[in-house]
């Protein structure tokens, strides 16, 4: 298929058909309205479902159906419809159901407003519901990434059986930019005889299959809470994802920032790069699982002094940028929120500011 | 290629949703402008949130073109909010009003309302539907046909004209805007309607002479760009319309 401009929010639509997924529901809401838009028409044109629930609390079930059944299924929505779905997705992760849910955030808290925010950051790594439950975070930076995040999360939620979750703010959902799509790649979830209630016509073994996520005796809860444990520290170990910017070389100061912030600050570093300052920058694609690792790799730089974590949020990821920093460096947050986004001149201001600190310290 | 764009009295941008309705009527408003036209811009589009004319007002104020936009407290809203004086620039267009429709059907459906306002005019009206064939659903001459008869009969009105809008952003090429004409030369033949205008990046205009392109070029400088970008400075040209 050639390449066509499109919408984050539709290429987000496609790239769920492309992954195999006809099941969708969802309940509308600024700024992601545009993925049920597309779907209305797309679905049918692929004998797809989609089904509008009456609230979001409502769809979260939906999909808990779906997913126990062993299809394809995601939602989407936005922040305020994320936090009535958190008790569904702690459900999902509970009876170990693969699912897909997109929250293109908007600024709060409460009804808040429209425009872009990352403002659910710590909601989607460490508080998505009651619980000991995480999700697997990806952050797209690109309407091309935001495609590409969306046909990896299917089979990524099946590997794990848990839902993962695609964290976008509200400019991936609405900017337009070229993306293209591979042509098949269509699939099922491939191990779910062991895990969906789809009858036993078809099943090779003869247990049935019981989609729960009650365990009143504390042996067998505590048990599958270690379960769940391992799975996450699987995820920890294999499914980091990050991108380096600007960092081969040395450089005085590290940013870490992700999504659409990320190409702001990317500018940034560009911009500081002409008036001779160099800055490093990495962009966790993963939130959870976060690049501990290579942040802390890249802070111990001889050269770097300090580390900055500029988010569209009032300071949420920099609680994870301090962990991996483990205080070999000072760490400092910027960030903005509502609907207004840092500019690349005050990124630079506060590099330099945070720069020239730094150095009266010494 | 014929250097000047035929419009006066009332110009309705229509199209479908991402077309670049907006960024069209922008730089129309300001190609007019710039021709010596006065030219006011209403933003219609109650639709969309993001990425309206209401973000380009000050560039376009600062050119001396007059903008029809809901009370500045109430921009943000997520509300679909009309103003009465939309009514007036229809009833008294001056040499020029642009009246920028949200995307689709739905985002025309406003224009039904103002039927009466319309009715009372007695100014031209032309209602110019923007293809971008590199967007979903508007590739192929069905495509936009169908998105035409949708938006017709939401706004109860005609499109006369068609703006072909052929551009992938930053990835842009001239053989992109060649693929496009090819496309609304087809539009042309199969609507009986004319094609009022090509547009291309400013930055492109220069390599667009090697086409045989028979219609008006708009030069586009792109106003609604993401944060990490600056819009192009709107500097008209000299123009001896």
């Amino acid at each position: 298929m050639p390449k066509v401009l499109m919408k984050g929010n539709e290429a987000i639509a496609e790239a769920a058909i492309r992954a195999g997924c006809l099941n969708y529901f969802a309940y509308p809401i600024t700024p992601q309205s545009e993925v049920a838009e597309y779907l209305c028409w797309r679905l049918p044109e692929v004998n797809g479902v989609f089904l509008q629930g009456e609230s979001e609390v409502a769809v979260a079930y939906m999909i808990f159906g779906a997913a126990g059944a062993g299809v394809r299924v995601f939602t989407t929505s936005s922040s305020p419809g994320i936090s009535l779905m958190s008790e569904g997705i702690s459900y999902l992760c509970g009876a170990e159901l693969p699912a897909v849910f997109v929250n293109i955030m908007r600024g709060g808290p409460g009804l808040g407003g429209i425009l872009p925010s990352q403002a659910d950051y710590l909601q989607a790594t460490k508080g998505i519901g009651h619980g000991d439950c995480r999700l697997l975070v990806m952050a797209p930076a690109s309407v091309q990434e935001a495609a590409e995040m969306v046909m990896q999360a299917f089979p990524l939620a099946e590997k794990y059986r848990n839902p993962v979750m695609i964290l976008g703010d509200g400019l991936i959902g609405q900017m337009m930019e070229p993306v293209e799509f591979p042509d098949h790649l269509r699939s099922e979830p491939s191990n779910k005889d062991g895990w969906a209630s789809s009858g036993m016509d078809h099943r090779k073994s003869k247990t049935r299959n019981l989609v729960r996520s009650l365990f009143l005796d504390p042996e067998q809860l505590n048990r599958h809470n270690m379960d769940l444990r391992a799975k996450y520290e699987r995820m920890k170990a294999e499914e980091v994802q990050y991108e380096n910017f600007n960092t081969e070389g040395d450089y005085q100061a590290l940013i870490v920032s992700y999504g659409t912030m990320s190409r702001v600050c990317k500018t940034a570093v560009n911009m500081l790069k002409e008036q001779g300052i160099e800055v490093g920058l990495i962009r966790p694609r993963t939130l959870f699982p976060f690049p501990e690792a290579a942040i802390g790799e890249a802070a111990a730089k001889v050269s770097c002094r300090a580390v900055l974590s500029v988010e569209m949020s009032m300071g949420q990821m920099v609680e994870d940028v301090e962990r991996s920093v483990r205080g070999a460096r000072p760490v400092q947050w910027y960030g903005k929120c509502g609907g207004e986004v840092p500019t690349p001149e005050e990124i630079i201001e506060v590099v330099k500011t945070t720069l020239a600190s730094d150095l009266s310290r010494r | 290629m014929p250097a000047q764009i035929a419009i006066n009295g009332i110009v309705i941008i229509v199209g479908n949703y991402g077309s670049g309705k907006t960024e069209v009527a922008i730089n129309l408003a300001v190609d007019r402008q710039a021709a010596g036209q006065r030219v006011r811009v209403a933003d219609l589009d109650l639709v969309n949130p993001y990425f309206r004319t209401r973000e380009a007002r000050r560039p376009l104020e600062a050119l001396g073109i007059e903008m029809v936009l809901p009370p500045e407290g109430l921009l943000q809203a997520d509300l679909p909010i009309l103003v009465p004086q939309v009514a007036g620039l229809i009833r008294d267009p001056g040499d020029l009003a642009i009246l920028d429709a949200g995307g689709d059907d739905v985002g025309a459906t406003v224009l039904a309302a103002l039927a009466e306002a319309f009715a009372k005019s007695e100014a031209p009206v032309r209602m110019l539907q923007v293809v971008n064939p590199f967007r979903p659903n508007t590739d192929s001459v069905e495509g936009c046909q169908a998105m035409r008869k949708a938006i017709e009969s939401a706004s109860h009105r005609q499109v006369t004209g068609w703006i072909g809008n052929a551009h992938m952003l930053d990835e842009t090429t001239v053989e992109h805007i060649a693929r496009g004409y090819a496309l609304m030369q087809a539009l042309v033949a199969d609507s009986g309607l004319p094609l009022v205008c090509m547009t291309a990046a400013a930055a492109l205009m220069p390599a667009i002479g090697a086409l045989d392109v028979d219609c008006p070029m708009l030069a586009v400088r792109r106003q609604l760009v993401p944060p990490w970008q600056k819009p192009v400075p709107l500097q008209p040209e000299k123009s001896n319309g």
